[in-house]
């Protein structure tokens, strides 16, 4: 009896080698990072270390000059104490309302879904479109702002904010930091809020029920009880904000383009300016490469909040 | 003894659902009351409401003489204990016991010091205050609640279904040990279960609930015994009362007391019944026969295996109960017939 040997299909055999099928499963996630982040990453990096221009594309290597051109200058040391000022600025007031909110909206009210609607607009909203809509009502002339306020009667001669009738927020050096401040707190107040809102709702109800047995207050038991147990899922909300507000350009570019003078001035924007509007390509490159060490540590810090939440 | 805890027609309205449908109950000073009753029963929402968790819709709530119905948790001088134990994650042993002292507040902080270290010697559980509750095993978990619950001392201390994450022989320990500790303080306790053997092993008096109503208030003995009514017989005891349809009443009968007239001496005068057996299942120290009488009501015998009895489907045996042990209810109402009015 002859026994005939079945012969298994080439196909097969290519997908059940889970090296080569792993392999090509990968490709194309790896082939998108190196092309979209290690690429340009590894260009800026020879960029900064170059003497290119938009003028002169050739490669010549001039070691840290650029890095030690760059620092001297007025306008990034500012734009140094700029980005930390507005980051941290605006993301302390971002916890403190976006906690506000999540508690509020934890609680059951008439017209919550329209009020969660509200919220949310914000971030639903294109940044470019929403910053424009603050860039009118900061206007120096038409600010809608100015006219309540002259309404009331606290702008104008004789009254608390001075005797003009415009307050100019983006012609003066704190007001025009303020209003980046309170844009990028509009627009990242709601991802906040939801975040935490996310936490506090996953709170185990029995633990909150326990505390108010305990005979704590709605106070204690948030500080003491809520707050601790969503504080994983605040780190990462505000890492992530740190980010998004650490390395915007949006809102600056259109709200004040870093003025009045450079008073606005930040990493993302004087970058932008020296590399793309003013042609130096090298120092542009060289001011950007001064995120890599930060959101280098804000990236392990988030994946390693995201392993300890995990472990629990 | 004095009433401690009075429960004046209680109500509590979810929507369209009647969670707790007007409930009295007086709770002595000193005694554990247990609150018994299948799931969704309302005996949980009973006890939210003692404790304040969940406001009344009607009705009152007195503890101490002093009217509590409106009054949040922390002014009732409550302790409660939960089904999950609750213990606050993030916090040390030692910080989840102390916790209830700090939110009263008034107090120094070598006095809380000393007070959640007794809390602790009382439990056993000095050793683990250093610990976090997901270091602790289920039965360590129970007594730091314990502690916690005990530390501010407060005048009723509520349980709802505090054993039932304990496995099998952990429970029947601490069911024993949680005895031994509330007698100890004579504490006023509310303690809430479904499970009938805890309710019949813990209670100095049990209160049995069906759909938001208490169906009786008595000690084991008695809701055992004399059951107010057919749900209390049926629910009570496994399995529960045998019920038959009589020609004037319903008659009730428990497992237990069915004996098998083959081969043994049964006195004169008692009833007798033909039972065609469906299954018999052999538990070990008894041996239940499942079967049906004459008219197809399906019943239930318990027979000590001492008894050596033995029976296979399609038997017809006869058993003899007690004329004593017979129970009598409306076939309306489901309600007892006392023994002078039958």
């Amino acid at each position: 009896m002859s026994v005939e040997t079945v012969k298994p299909p080439r196909f097969s055999i290519l997908s059940d080698n889970e090296r080569v099928l792993g392999a090509l499963m990968l490709a194309p996630a790896v082939i998108f990072i190196l092309a979209l982040v290690g690429l340009p990453l590894v260009i800026s990096i020879a960029f900064s270390l170059s003497d290119v221009t938009v003028g002169d594309t050739s490669l010549d290597f001039v070691g840290l000059e650029n890095f030690r051109r760059v620092i001297r200058t007025p306008q990034f040391q500012r734009a140094v104490v700029d980005t930390v000022v507005f980051t941290i600025v605006a993301l302390l007031i971002i916890l403190v309302l976006a906690n506000i909110l999540a508690v509020i909206f934890t609680q059951d009210f008439h017209g919550k879904w329209l009020a969660r609607i509200l919220v949310i607009l914000p971030w639903a909203t294109p940044i470019a479109l929403g910053t424009l809509g603050w860039l009118w009502l900061l206007d120096s002339k038409f600010s809608p702002i100015d006219y309540v306020l002259v309404q009331v009667g606290l702008l104008g001669p004789d009254t608390l904010l001075g005797p003009g009738l415009h307050l100019n927020y983006l012609g003066r050096e704190f007001l025009a930091m303020g209003s980046v401040i309170l844009v990028h707190v509009w627009r990242l107040t709601p991802l906040s809020a939801v975040i935490l809102l996310a936490g506090l709702t996953s709170i185990d109800q029995e633990l909150i029920d326990q505390a108010q047995v305990d005979g704590a207050s709605g106070l204690r038991t948030h500080l003491q009880i809520k707050l601790p147990l969503i504080t994983p899922i605040m780190a990462i909300a505000s890492l992530f904000g740190f980010i998004l507000i650490f390395t915007d350009l949006v809102v600056v570019f259109v709200l004040t383009r870093g003025g009045p003078i450079y008073y606005t001035q930040v990493l993302s924007m004087w970058s932008y300016n020296k590399g793309l509007e003013g042609g130096a390509l090298a120092e542009g490159a060289a001011i950007a490469l001064f995120f890599a060490p930060v959101l280098l540590v804000a990236a392990v810090l988030i994946l390693r909040t995201v392993r300890r939440i995990e472990v629990n | 003894m004095t009433t401690f805890v009075e429960i004046l027609a209680l109500k509590k309205q979810f929507g369209d659902v009647k969670a707790v449908d007007g409930v009295d109950l007086s709770i002595q000073e000193g005694e554990m009351l247990v609150i018994l009753g299948p799931s969704g029963c309302g005996k949980t929402t009973l006890m939210r409401m003692i404790a304040g968790l969940e406001i009344p819709s009607d009705g009152e709530i007195m503890i101490g003489g002093q009217q509590v119905t409106k009054l949040p948790p922390r002014a009732r001088h409550i302790a409660m204990v939960f089904q999950s134990y609750a213990l606050y994650p993030h916090m040390t042993v030692y910080r989840n016991i102390a916790f209830p002292l700090k939110a009263q507040g008034g107090l120094e902080k070598e006095e809380i010091d000393k007070k959640v270290r007794h809390a602790a010697g009382a439990l056993g559980i000095e050793s683990l205050l250093d610990r976090k509750p997901r270091q602790l095993s289920g039965g360590e978990r129970q007594r730091v609640a314990l502690a916690r619950a005990m530390v501010k001392e407060p005048s009723v201390l509520l349980l709802d279904e505090p054993l039932s994450n304990l496995d099998a022989k952990l429970r029947a320990s601490a069911r024993d040990e949680l005895q031994r500790f509330q007698r100890r303080l004579g504490i006023t306790t509310i303690f809430v279960t479904h499970d009938q053997v805890e309710a019949m092993g813990l209670g100095d008096r049990i209160a049995v609930m069906l759909a938001g109503k208490v169906r009786q208030v008595g000690t084991p003995a008695e809701i055992y015994g004399e059951s107010a009514d057919t749900f209390v017989a049926t629910f009570l005891g496994s399995p529960g009362m045998n019920l038959l349809e009589g020609a004037e009443h319903t008659i009730g009968f428990r497992p237990e007391h069915m004996l098998p007239v083959d081969g043994a001496k049964i006195r004169e005068g008692t009833t007798r019944y033909i039972v065609t057996v469906d299954r018999v299942e052999n538990l070990g120290a008894d041996t239940l026969v499942y079967g049906s009488v004459d008219d197809g009501t399906h019943v239930v015998a318990k027979i000590a295996s001492t008894l050596l009895f033995s029976a296979s489907t399609g038997d017809q045996r006869e058993f003899a109960i007690n004329p004593a042990h017979l129970r009598y209810f409306d076939k309306e109402t489901g309600r007892i017939i006392a023994p002078d009015a039958q």
